[in-house]
């Protein structure tokens, strides 16, 4: 037993404070990625509220965002936004707050087509429904059309969260230390003295990235079962 | 004749160059039931829609005790809680139980109490039969049984009139003769009721008075008994004749 | 090749400027909660706008430096002796020792920025950094887009093979015999220029290139001499036969290209510190574990000269 904690470099976990260092890395993951989580939420709403216009001008500006996002790798927008815009208009973002501008320019654009489609997919009779009932605008979106939209939203979105937990580690390009960039600093300190630290440093990252996205699997299977009732 | 409630003077509704109700008029009394029958794309369904403002019209004017019914009026939300609808699809909410689909637009729209809006809308269940479905979601029920549902939820805002679009054209055979009871039943309550449908037994024997509408217009107008044994016009006539069948087999027996 | 990027981002730029729309506006919109700088960051972008060319307010002056207090160091985090992070999260190694005694004597605090290998000239280039001390290594090519400072170390190839069969030069390498590389570092790209009939085995990761080379894939490995050397004095039965291939590479701090305030005073500093041999207490306090002192003399250069 011993062995195998050694070969495997478990021991390099509790030298120090690595372990603690390395849920310091999984915290600036999941803050970059609540905030940018959060805000494409709220922006997505919007967004996919305008998407739903049928004015020409904002359907091909929509477009066109969305275009860009789909084309460009995130790692293109980490580095436009984080040294691009340096050398363009001298503006020094620290780069913790370019991640969150470019995963949430990105979460953006795919909740928006998130929501643009669940509106969508809501029934022009559901809408008449309510109007013959004497609803008005405002109590038919409030209580008929925002409620089946969001129980059509959640699992898609769900999805798109974990994906950008599990796009993080993209933002060591623009040199934040997250957990896999302070997983790769512990096994190269101890590259000599325990050559095979990768497996459990990269294993413990596993069951870090497990922790925080599967309860939100969780969470989403549970709301769908309890709503599919 | 009694108060007249509902009044539909001359109207026209076109979509672009197409016209649908060509100078439509009506007078709806109240506790009349009218069945309006036609071929499809005769105007009929959009005749109900227009009556909601569901859909804007382009002449003429529809008023409802008197009152101007405009879609983009202020109160229009406050003159459609007097007119119940009743569509083809149920549109029951889904993701609300049967009494939640009821005692919402009581509840929200006419401000009532939750505890004497839901005593309601369980006799009125109790009424079609329902009473023990009050908590399940529309997908758990039958078509008949959304149905229904669907006519106690108009029901429950306590409507002036009653639109029907065709409400049993998407259920299947068994389960129309539910919903069509349930009708039977409000009409003999005293209901005022404009009813879109095919069912010509069901239209005989439920209407005070048969429209026949064909090309956007009321090409004849009679008492229910008049119009199925003697149609005036040909029209009607040749409608009529679409829905009777000759017997090929067994011709000396009369069914 | 780098020139072409620097094109790439010029082609960039129309795409920015919708992307940054939409960034400013987010930036104003949550300005508190996640960076209090962003608004600062916004009105200087707009008073650079105002000044047009904004290349000259990229880098920080000495000046500058002295008066906010705090020097930003680019240096490795994961490149064990030189720049590390140990197992209390302290920025450790040889550049770092050097860049605590610039920043010491500076009268400044540090502040470590961990930088990827790739991107030590853009981080210059758009002054996230005030210099660059991260094992770069001098090359024309790359003293076109940065300055660099005197040298205070050497670098060149190296080739580690068993101690039994120690290969001392090329010629001894066999056509059936294979030479073990790390895919990217300089050693394969000389060998693959100057000794084309040698046949190259490639691996991503050092670890990957070790477990071959301990299991007999091939001859000899070669990599940076320092990396060579350190194996040898790590792990028994091999011997570095092979310290120096190919021209003398120097390793020197860098900084944004014009920073001349800032590079004058870097080139005084490493000069001053000969006196007190700085640069061989460095090497005493950090590499002398993993090199050993043969090889002292050999790595070290003191006060810029190259001997």
């Amino acid at each position: 037993m011993q062995a195998l904690v050694t070969d495997l470099g478990f021991d390099v976990l509790f030298k120090g404070t690595n372990f603690t260092r390395l849920l310091g890395g999984m915290w600036v993951t999941l803050k970059i990625s609540l905030i940018s989580v959060a805000l494409s939420i709220v922006l997505g709403i919007l967004l996919g509220v305008v998407m739903t216009f049928k004015n020409p001008v904002t359907k091909a500006i929509c477009r066109v965002y969305l275009e860009i996002v789909r084309i460009m790798p995130q790692l293109v927008l980490l580095f436009i936004v984080y040294y691009g815009s340096a050398r363009l208009i001298g503006l020094k973002f620290e780069p913790e707050f370019a991640a969150v501008i470019v995963f949430t320019f990105w979460g953006t654009a795919e909740m928006g087509d998130l929501v643009r489609g669940a509106l969508q997919s809501i029934p022009k009779h559901q809408y008449e429904s309510a109007y013959s009932l004497g609803l008005n605008r405002s109590q038919t979106y409030f209580s008929i059309v925002i409620p089946q939209t969001i129980r059509r939203l959640l699992p898609l979105s769900i999805n798109l969260v974990t994906r950008m937990i599990k796009t993080t580690p993209l933002i060591v390009m623009i040199e934040v230390v997250e957990a896999t960039k302070v997983a790769r600093q512990i096994i190269d300190a101890n590259r000599v003295a325990s050559p095979n630290a990768a497996f459990g440093l990269f294993f413990v990252i596993f069951v870090l990235y497990f922790a925080v996205c599967w309860p939100i699997s969780l969470l989403a299977s549970h709301l769908e079962k309890k709503w599919s009732n | 004749m009694a108060d007249t409630v509902l009044t539909i003077n001359n109207i026209n509704k076109s979509y672009g160059d197409n016209l649908i109700l060509n100078g439509l008029s009506l007078d709806v009394h109240k506790g009349e039931v009218i069945v309006i029958i036609g071929p499809s794309g005769c105007g009929k369904s959009t005749l109900l829609r227009c009556i909601n403002a569901l859909e804007p019209i382009q002449g003429g004017e529809i008023r409802l005790d008197g009152e101007l019914i405009d879609g983009n009026s202020r109160n229009i939300a406050q003159i459609r809680q007097k007119i119940g609808m009743v569509f083809q699809n149920y549109e029951l909410f889904p993701h609300k139980t049967v009494l939640q689909n009821i005692i919402l637009a009581p509840m929200k729209v006419q401000k009532r109490s939750k505890v004497e809006v839901t005593e309601e809308a369980e006799q009125l269940l109790e009424r079609v039969g329902l009473l023990d479905k009050k908590n399940s979601y529309p997908r758990q029920l039958s078509g008949g049984q959304k149905q229904r549902v669907a006519i106690v939820r108009a029901l429950c805002m306590h409507p002036e009139i009653m639109l029907f679009d065709e409400v049993t054209a998407a259920l299947d055979p068994e389960m129309v003769r539910e919903v069509l009871d349930t009708m039977l039943e409000l009409a003999k309550n005293g209901s005022t009721m404009l009813i879109v449908t095919h069912e010509m037994n069901f239209a005989r024997a439920i209407a005070d008075r048969v429209i026949f509408l064909d090309g956007g217009e009321i090409v004849e107008e009679a008492d229910p008994e008049d119009f199925f044994t003697y149609p005036k016009t040909e029209r009607a006539q040749k409608f009529l004749d679409t829905f009777e069948y000759e017997s090929v087999k067994h011709h000396d027996n009369e069914y | 090749m780098y020139m072409k990027n620097t094109k790439l981002f010029k082609l960039l730029a129309v795409v920015i400027a919708v992307i940054m729309v939409v960034g400013v506006m987010a930036a104003c919109s949550k300005a508190t909660d996640a960076d209090k700088g962003v608004t600062e960051a916004v009105a200087d972008a707009a008073n650079n706008a105002d000044n047009g060319d904004s290349d000259d307010t990229i880098y920080r002056t000495l000046d500058q430096i002295k008066k906010s207090g705090s020097i930003k160091i680019g240096v490795f985090s994961d490149k064990n002796p030189f720049g590390y992070v140990d197992e209390n999260g302290k920025y450790q190694g040889y550049d770092v020792y050097f860049a605590r005694r610039i920043a010491e004597d500076l009268g400044v605090e540090v502040e470590f920025v961990s930088t990827e290998a790739a991107n030590r000239v853009e981080a210059l280039q758009t002054g996230k950094v005030d210099i660059i001390l991260a094992n770069f290594t001098v090359t024309e090519e790359r003293a076109q887009q940065v300055d660099f400072a005197l040298p205070y170390m050497n670098v060149a190839l190296g080739v580690v093979s068993p101690s039994d069969k120690v290969i001392t030069e090329l010629s001894q390498i066999g056509t059936d015999d294979a030479v073990i590389v790390i895919s990217g570092t300089t050693a394969e790209i000389y060998l693959e220029e100057n000794n084309p009939e040698i046949t190259l085995k490639k691996y991503d990761t050092y670890s990957d290139a070790k477990t071959a080379f301990e299991n007999g894939q091939g001859v000899a490995w070669a990599n940076d001499n320092t990396e060579v050397i350190a194996y040898a004095n790590t792990v028994d039965g091999y011997t570095v036969g092979i310290p120096k291939l190919g021209s003398d590479d120097t390793i020197a701090p860098a900084v944004t290209k014009g920073n001349e305030s800032l590079l004058n005073w870097i080139n005084d500093e490493i000069k001053s510190l000969a006196d007190e041999q700085f640069f061989h207490k460095d090497y005493e306090e950090t590499l002398v574990d993993t090199y050993g002192k043969d090889y002292e003399e050999e790595l070290v250069v003191e006060g810029g000269v190259i001997k």
